[in-house]
């Protein structure tokens, strides 16, 4: 089990305005989530303000695919980042190369993911997000490996 | 009792069976088509043509992933037809290419396509007779997929286009026979002259023009044919076709070439386009601002309009000689500026890199020959290389990629807003048909041609004159496509895929149309599944016709396929 | 006579058939025509002449072999005489990628008078755009002559074009029969300024024409009382389909 995120002040979804990450302890349901090509099952996601869920992730495309909780500003930026993971051969359509996300990009920082309101996961894996949720922003539960979110692999957070 | 539970287990067999029949019957779809001559009104000239079910283009054929087809093709002319079904895989007696996979169809006569759907996606349909297609006879398939698409729409619509000539398409060949520039109204004049004096200076140009005047070729030579009206789905740029949609709605635009000669450069001011689909095959989703469309290709793209107001679909022909108009509205009656058509660009020398029939290099002052090395340097622009001091580059598996357009080519496409412009390069397959292996053999085919002759070959041998290619059933053959040519040729192979070569090994995708630009090397590899012969040929009409033709016979293959022929 | 000319259809005939490809081949091989007038002209001469011209071809073949009529003649309008009429029938075929061989037969029918000879030659289209043609004549006498012709197309626009052309005739010596002195003979230049009215199928122009005749020819001219040089103002179209 791969969590994934960028560390610094760069990172996304870290805690904030969007909920926090969640504690094992405090987790009120779980809610298992399997990922196609390109979408999720199931597709759409009620929660109650305040709620902190187990996602339990499983992988069952043929493509490489990300689970992540955050606005949908957040997945923009992040989108840009994926794309560069792709570019530098970090990321395969059906891989994911670890040694090279130990490398140091320019700015000091590597891109290594392990955030904690996202999994990054490869065919055939499994992951788990757990995430206290809070009703003061939009959410979004969106894959960005680029392409997947534009194709519609993204869901709204509806607050019950 | 027991007469109860025997009443009982006889009505639940029957009513079993009658469940299993239930998808028998969906799945055998029989499709009507009349081939007839039409009346085509292009919004600037009405011409004679041919069409399917009364007009051009023909009916929308939907079949569904899994079903069994039959299609009764009645000839209404008075000349013989054929249907060829491009991108599908069927048994070759299916292929409708007369002398090849059958006789052909007479006038009168009807003729039965029966065959399985193996496959989902956007493809076409036209005729393999004569110049019957640029006269008209083409129409969309659409194959509805067995699973869920990668991807979610709201909704759908076919974006077919060509190019529609005022002439008949056996009077331009013969005209283009006549003389090969019959056609091209961009030619370089007076005024451009002085205007490279102005530029480059007297001598500068006077080298240029001798450069060229060697070689009795033109730097304008980009559309052998001009004049025509770019029409979508049937309709030209005055007549506006127009497809409605809600904001916010997802739609899936599935754009057909089906020309005879032309490439389009498509995008929708105000709307990028997110890529999803090319010849049939789902792609990994690319988002772009504007794409190219080869003769025969299909590219399926997602838009989504974010604003209650019409969007231009604009198609400028590769030359920028045309365009073709249609436009995306919240409600009937809307339409949206039209932009205006760019310059047309000019081939360089680049592209003239293997076009050196009877040239003198000794006295090709004027040629840089330094701008005609391989020019790595340049394609890494996008990475700012002092920033990169930390990375290790030479680590990096990256495999060398091959390059679409010879280095300074003039045919290099850019975005128009400055956006991104797909390349082949940017596509790879969804979901790989096949398991990625070496090839068993590569065979070369140099594209080849004599412009002035207007003669068009493989290998300089015109189709006519040539033995076909033979291909082992189970062998993996890789293409290496050689263009000698200063033309784009968009190379189809029938009855089987070729894998195109992008150098991403499993992921290259997965077509049937493969563009060959001017002076550069393509591969595409395929996997010869599909026993029977094959035509492969440039699918531009009158390239085609010409002689840049082959058959392929695939030997060996299951004994039930090798019925009589 | 007669005999020259079946002679040379004959020959022709033979070159069509072992050049020709194969039936099967025939099948996929293009078949194609086409007719041409470079000029379709009426001339005024500087001494109020005035003549109707025309100078054409037609021809039908394959890329392999193409048998050609290239047809050209001088009415003069006021006396309503044929002054020059020529009929070159060839066969035609490929020797590199920019030029053709052709050979035959040719047949003038000036005045009403019946001349033929054996034609042998070069078509094609040079380097630097120059449109070249190049014939060997032999006369039944066995008199040999050359003509050469050539031509340029400036485009001042993609309709408007500015074509300058000359032709030069050659006698290997004096033919006073057919009106061709030894060495440079005549010479006819033009200049002709034309307008693609209906694609490249209708296009009609103005120019100058030139006519002179030098050394022997010259002199045959004076003896006969004929004008040594001419220069008519033609108006005319081009056709082409």
């Amino acid at each position: 089990m791969q969590g994934h995120g960028m560390q610094g002040q760069r990172m996304h979804g870290g805690s904030g305005a969007n909920g926090e990450p969640g504690k094992k302890s405090q987790v009120n349901r779980t809610i298992k989530v399997e990922m196609h090509d390109n979408f999720y099952k199931p597709e759409k996601f009620s929660i109650k303000d305040g709620e902190t869920i187990r996602f339990v992730v499983a992988n069952k495309g043929r493509l490489v695919h990300e689970f992540n909780v955050a606005t949908r500003k957040q997945h923009m930026g992040h989108q840009k980042e994926m794309m560069m993971m792709v570019e530098h051969g970090v990321l395969e359509p059906d891989k994911i190369n670890h040694d090279k996300m130990m490398m140091k990009m320019p700015n000091g920082e590597t891109m290594e993911h392990n955030d904690p309101n996202s999994v990054l996961l490869e065919p055939g894996k499994t992951g788990e997000v757990i995430w206290k949720f809070s009703k003061k922003v939009d959410l979004e539960i969106g894959c960005n490996v680029p392409g997947h979110y534009d194709a519609g692999m993204v869901s709204k957070v509806t607050f019950k | 009792m027991i007469s109860t539970i025997k009443a009982m287990s006889w009505r639940m067999v029957v009513a079993a069976a009658a469940i299993l029949m239930v998808p028998f019957a969906a799945l055998a779809g029989t499709y009507n088509i009349t081939v007839d001559p039409v009346v085509i009104d292009t919004g600037d000239f009405k011409k004679d043509g041919i069409g399917y079910n009364g007009a051009s283009p023909g009916p929308v054929l939907r079949f569904k992933e899994g079903e069994e087809v039959t299609i009764n093709v009645k000839n209404n002319l008075d000349v013989s037809t054929s249907i060829h079904w491009h991108g599908l895989i069927l048994p070759f007696q299916m292929d409708g290419v007369p002398t090849i996979s059958f006789d052909g169809i007479k006038p009168g006569e009807t003729f039965t396509y029966k065959f399985p759907i193996i496959q989902s996606g956007t493809y076409w349909y036209h005729s393999h007779s004569g110049f019957q297609e640029p006269d008209g006879a083409f129409g969309a398939i659409i194959i509805d997929s067995k699973d869920r698409e990668p991807f979610r729409y709201d909704r759908e619509y076919v974006v077919q286009l060509t190019d529609k000539h005022p002439h008949s398409g056996a009077r331009i060949m013969r005209n283009l026979k006549m003389s090969a520039d019959y056609y091209n109204r961009v030619q370089r004049t007076a005024k451009d002259f002085f205007a490279d004096v102005s530029k480059m200076g007297l001598g500068d140009t006077l080298s240029d023009r001798g450069d060229w005047g060697q070689m009795r070729m033109m730097p304008t030579d980009i559309e052998d044919l001009q004049g025509f009206t770019p029409l979508i789905n049937g309709k030209g740029p005055k007549q506006n076709w127009t497809g409605l949609f809600k904001k916010g709605e997802r739609i899936r635009l599935r754009f057909i070439n089906s020309s005879a000669m032309t490439y389009f450069d498509i995008r929708i001011p105000g709307m990028k386009m997110l890529v999803v689909n090319a010849d049939g095959n789902n792609v990994q989703p690319v988002k772009v601002d504007e794409f190219r469309i080869a003769v025969a290709e299909t590219y399926d793209v997602i838009v989504r309009p974010d604003e209650d107001k019409a969007y231009t679909i604009f198609a400028a022909s590769m030359g920028r000689t045309a365009y073709a108009r249609g436009t995306l509205a919240p409600r009937i009656g809307m339409s949206a500026a039209i932009p205006k058509l760019t310059k047309s660009p000019r081939l360089t020398m680049a592209d003239m890199g293997m076009a050196h029939e009877g040239m003198d290099h000794g006295s090709m002052a004027g040629m840089d020959h330094s701008k005609m090395k391989g020019m790595d340097q340049s394609k890494m622009k996008g990475m700012d290389q002092s920033k990169m001091k930390g990375m290790d580059h030479s680590g990096h598996n990256m495999p060398k990629k091959p390059a679409f357009y010879a280095p300074g080519s003039g045919l290099i496409p850019k975005a128009k807003n400055g956006g991104k412009f797909l390349s082949y390069g940017d596509l790879r397959a969804q979901r790989p048909l096949y398991k990625h292996r070496k090839p068993t053999r590569e065979i070369e085919l140099r594209l080849t041609g004599n412009m002035e002759r207007y003669i068009w070959s493989v290998n300089g041998i015109k189709y006519g004159d040539a033995e076909p290619i033979r291909l082992k059933y189970g062998e993996r053959v890789r293409f290496k496509f050689v263009n000698e040519t200063m033309m784009t040729h968009p190379m189809h192979l029938h009855g089987m895929w070729s894998i195109l070569d992008v150098g991403a090994k499993k992921w290259n995708p997965v077509k049937h149309v493969v563009s060959v630009s001017p002076g550069t090397t393509v591969h595409m590899e395929t996997e010869v599944d599909a026993p029977g012969q094959w035509a492969f040929h440039c699918h531009l009409s009158f390239h085609a016709a010409a002689g840049m033709f082959r058959k392929v016979i695939v030997e060996g293959g299951p004994k039930a396929a090798m019925l009589a022929r | 006579m007669t005999k020259t000319f079946l002679g040379a259809l004959t020959v022709i005939t033979l070159i069509w058939v072992f050049a020709a490809p194969d039936a099967k081949a025939q099948e996929t091989n293009l078949t194609f025509y086409g007719v041409q007038m470079e000029e379709l002209e009426y001339r005024r001469g500087d001494e109020g002449e005035n003549l109707f011209n025309y100078d054409g071809e037609a021809f039908f073949g394959t890329d392999e072999f193409k048998l050609r009529w290239l047809g050209k003649a001088e009415i003069d309008t006021d006396a309503g005489i044929v002054d020059e009429m020529e009929n070159r029938f060839v066969g035609q075929i490929p020797i590199s990628d920019f030029f053709d061989l052709k050979a035959g037969m040719r047949w003038d029918r000036p005045k009403g008078n019946n001349h033929y000879f054996g034609v042998i030659g070069l078509t094609g289209l040079a380097q630097q755009w120059f449109e070249v043609d190049a014939d060997i004549f032999v006369s039944e006498a066995k008199k040999v002559s050359l003509r050469i012709d050539a031509e340029y197309e400036m485009l001042l626009t993609n309709r408007l074009v500015l074509t300058p052309s000359a032709e030069i005739e050659f006698g290997a010596g004096d033919d006073e029969k057919h009106e061709i002195g030894a060495g440079l003979s005549t010479m006819e230049v033009g200049l002709r300024l034309s307008y693609d009215l209906v694609d490249r199928a209708i296009s009609p122009y103005v120019g100058v024409v030139y006519e002179g005749k030098f050394f022997n020819r010259k002199d045959m001219a004076k003896e006969e009382g004929e004008d040594v040089d001419a220069l008519f103002f033609a108006v005319g179209t081009k056709i082409m389909f």
